[in-house]
């Protein structure tokens, strides 16, 4: 498949930026999202200490190591970046922008590097180089292809991923994910999306009220029931914007019997960590983690989320006791294993129009969730069409690695970013586009109408709402 | 001149091979430390080995995927990479060097298949030189080791070829083989300190980076005592 590459008109529009002057010279950085004010004094000189600290406590030194010795500047990334697929601007190379960080590494933390950069004097980190960095990072979606096509096998989302963290160190974060994540660790309400308890506990009654009229059931969502097997906790912004994904979860809970509940005191599984910094990440699993053993629950159930999902399933072991640490599993997963245990029945033609499927970065790149929700939508829609390239190859939706929450660059993500996506949903011809991740949603919505494809985005759970079939007495009543 | 060509054949040989040796060595011994490291320090330490394995082996012999994309560079480079592998070390006339020199020897390469292969490495790595130049991406990417590294390991290919299959005087034998053998030298001393030691660390790539995401447990802490931030605002 060929992604089309943008036209100069695009790109100016793409790259506008509609921070004001005075802003840009005050914090010094000519990049196009919002950053809260910081410190702009001295910022090499910071920007190491945090390096330093960072290779100190951490493991990424010896990635570094290896991909300073291997990385032979192919230029092979370039055919999977969909960043670069839609722009060929060179600073779009996924191994240019690798080298921007392994270059300081290679300068100030190796004996050779800092050696030549003595005798030379050259290479020394600069402003510029910071200010280069803050908005090459941030042009990554964090979709992780590139590292499948790197045949010496650099990863450069991890190089982009710990830029970032360095970079939040010293100040230099999106101010979207940075107060977002404030409000969830350490504000009134505990979540990113300021959701106050009586606010959530009023939607979840009009969700069931909703469902009884619809369905003719009586579908609770259950509160803070200690001792569930799951607990559950979705992306925060689906108690806003995704009442039906919410719906079918519950209808699925209700037609299989299962044992779950929401934690009115914590009920967020959003974080951003994952896209700007360790720290944070770390932070945000403990009180996910510790809301688990509060409950008293068996497992962790993620909502339709690909990034809160990756963050649980494999950061849950990193800081909450390996192996021993509670499982985490994906709604997927569980609507999955319903299905093939018979407990789960869909109306097999209950969806009659052309359905596509989207495959989220964060749960199928590692090839952790990618036959399940296939097997699900065909099992209620006769007309699945896949995209291609589809499973761990998939396309970004050109609004990953926290992008989509900077809303003031959704140019840039639904005429760059999204591009290839564009033109692979066009392909299609779909009328639902199934995207089971917040994230894509909101990306894929915006990107749909920005590029006036005519396809609705909905959630995997959304669909089996319409499709369940509830086939006891004792269910309906 | 004869003597000159004895001696880079003997002691420099030895000298030269022990050095790339011991050099691959330490960056091996190197990398895999630092693996070790870094996994007795996870928070985690559940890996998909097997993964890792598959995709090690897919690109150690990669016939599948790198022809979905950029076929004809993936292929030169296939082709480039067999004779640049298997003529240094089976050949016949360098068994017999390796016998003399470390007392080892083993299986050579028929000479039709040497002879052929070692066309096909020059052929090829001149198309890749072309490649890069030609290629804006990789122009841009390009550092001066990356333009340098492939006329280097060809001049002992072209050199080796001439001497094996033409007739000439032996003042131009001498001079040729003098500077086939000093340049595969120059090859072996630099090889360990620059990106060609991926030909041992690229085994390694895989299982690295399922480890680097596996972070070490509660380091938050730690990272702000360092950068006196602990109790700083998010």
């Amino acid at each position: 498949m060929g992604t089309t590459r943008i036209t100069a008109a695009e790109q100016e529009k793409a790259l506008a930026s509609i921070k004001k002057p005075d802003i840009i010279k005050k914090q010094k950085l000519n990049v196009r999202y919002h950053v809260e004010d910081y410190d702009i004094s001295d910022r090499p000189r910071r920007f190491l200490e945090a390096f330093a600290a960072i290779l100190k406590h951490t493991n990424y030194r010896f990635a570094l190591e290896h991909f300073i010795r291997v990385s032979a500047k192919c230029s092979r990334c370039t055919v999977q970046c969909p960043v670069y697929l839609a722009t060929h601007d060179k600073h779009d190379i996924p191994c240019y922008r690798s080298e921007l960080l392994l270059s300081v590494y290679r300068r100030h933390f190796t004996v050779g590097g800092a050696l030549r950069g003595r005798l030379l004097d050259n290479g020394e980190l600069t402003d510029e180089k910071i200010e280069e960095m803050a908005e090459s990072f941030w042009n990554c979606t964090a979709c992780r292809r590139c590292t499948l096509e790197c045949p010496v096998g650099i990863d450069h989302a991890l190089i982009t991923h710990l830029g970032r963290f360095i970079l939040s160190e010293i100040g230099i974060a999106p101010r979207a994910l940075v107060v977002s994540t404030r409000e969830q660790l350490e504000g009134k309400t505990g979540n990113t999306s300021a959701i106050p308890v009586p606010a959530l506990i009023d939607t979840l009654d009009f969700l069931e009220e909703d469902m009884k009229a619809e369905l003719g059931v009586d579908i609770t969502f259950p509160k803070d029931v200690a001792g569930s097997e799951f607990l559950f906790v979705p992306a925060v912004s689906d108690f806003l914007m995704e009442a039906e994904t919410l719906m079918g979860i519950a209808a699925v809970f209700k037609a299989t019997g299962g044992s779950w509940t929401i934690s009115t005191d914590y009920f967020d599984a959003i974080n951003y960590g994952l896209f700007y910094s360790d720290r944070m990440l770390e932070r945000i699993i403990r009180k996910l983690y510790a809301e688990s053993e509060r409950m008293k629950t068996k497992a962790i159930l993620i909502g339709e989320c690909g990034h809160a999902s990756r963050s649980a399933k494999y950061y849950v072991p990193v800081h909450c006791g390996g192996t021993k640490a509670r499982p985490v599993y994906n709604i997927m997963e569980y609507t999955h294993r319903m299905l093939e245990e018979g407990k789960l029945k869909l109306k097999p033609d209950a969806i009659t129009d052309t359905v596509t499927y989207h495959d989220p970065c964060n749960i199928a790149r590692q090839g952790w969730i990618i036959d399940q929700p296939r097997e699900l939508i065909r099992a209620f829609c006769p007309n699945f069409v896949e995209m291609t390239p589809n499973k761990k190859e998939n396309i970004c939706c050109g609004g990953g690695g926290g992008t989509v929450s900077i809303d003031e660059i959704r140019p840039y993500r639904t005429t760059i970013g999204g591009r290839a996506k564009a033109d692979q949903i066009r392909a299609t011809g779909a009328k639902y586009l199934i995207a089971p991740c917040a994230n894509c949603k909101k990306q894929l919505r915006e990107l749909v109408e920005d590029q006036e494809i005519d396809c609705e985005v909905v959630g995997l759970h959304d669909l089996i709402y319409k499709a369940i079939i509830f086939d006891t007495k004792e269910q309906k009543s | 001149m004869q003597e000159l060509l004895d001696f880079a054949r003997g002691p420099l040989f030895r000298l030269t091979i022990a050095l790339m040796v011991l050099g691959l060595l330490r960056v091996l011994i190197l990398d895999i430390w630092g693996a070790i490291t870094a996994y007795r320090r996870a928070g985690d330490r559940q890996l998909a080995w097997g993964d890792a394995l598959r995709k090690t082996i897919a690109w150690l012999f990669p016939v599948k995927r790198v022809f979905t994309k950029r076929p004809i560079y993936s292929l030169c480079s296939i082709l480039f990479h067999i004779g640049l592998i298997l003529v240094p070390v089976f050949f016949l006339g360098h068994v017999q060097l390796w016998k003399s020199s470390i007392g080892l020897s083993w299986w050579t390469l028929p000479e039709f298949w040497a002879d052929l292969l070692t066309v096909t490495t020059v052929v090829f790595g001149l198309t890749l030189i072309l490649g890069r130049v030609g290629s804006a991406q990789a122009r841009y990417l390009s550092r001066k080791q990356d333009y340098l590294w492939i006329p280097l390991l060809i001049l002992p290919f072209i050199t080796g070829y001439i001497c094996t299959n033409m007739v000439l005087s032996p003042n131009w034998y001498v001079i040729l083989m003098l500077i086939h053998v000093v340049s595969a030298e120059v090859i072996f001393v630099f090889l360990p300190f620059t990106k060609i030691a991926h030909c041992v660390l690229m085994p390694l790539s895989q299982f690295i980076l399922a480890l680097a995401w596996k972070f070490p447990a509660r380091v938050d802490d730690k990272i702000c005592t360092t950068l006196n931030k602990k109790g700083a605002p998010v």
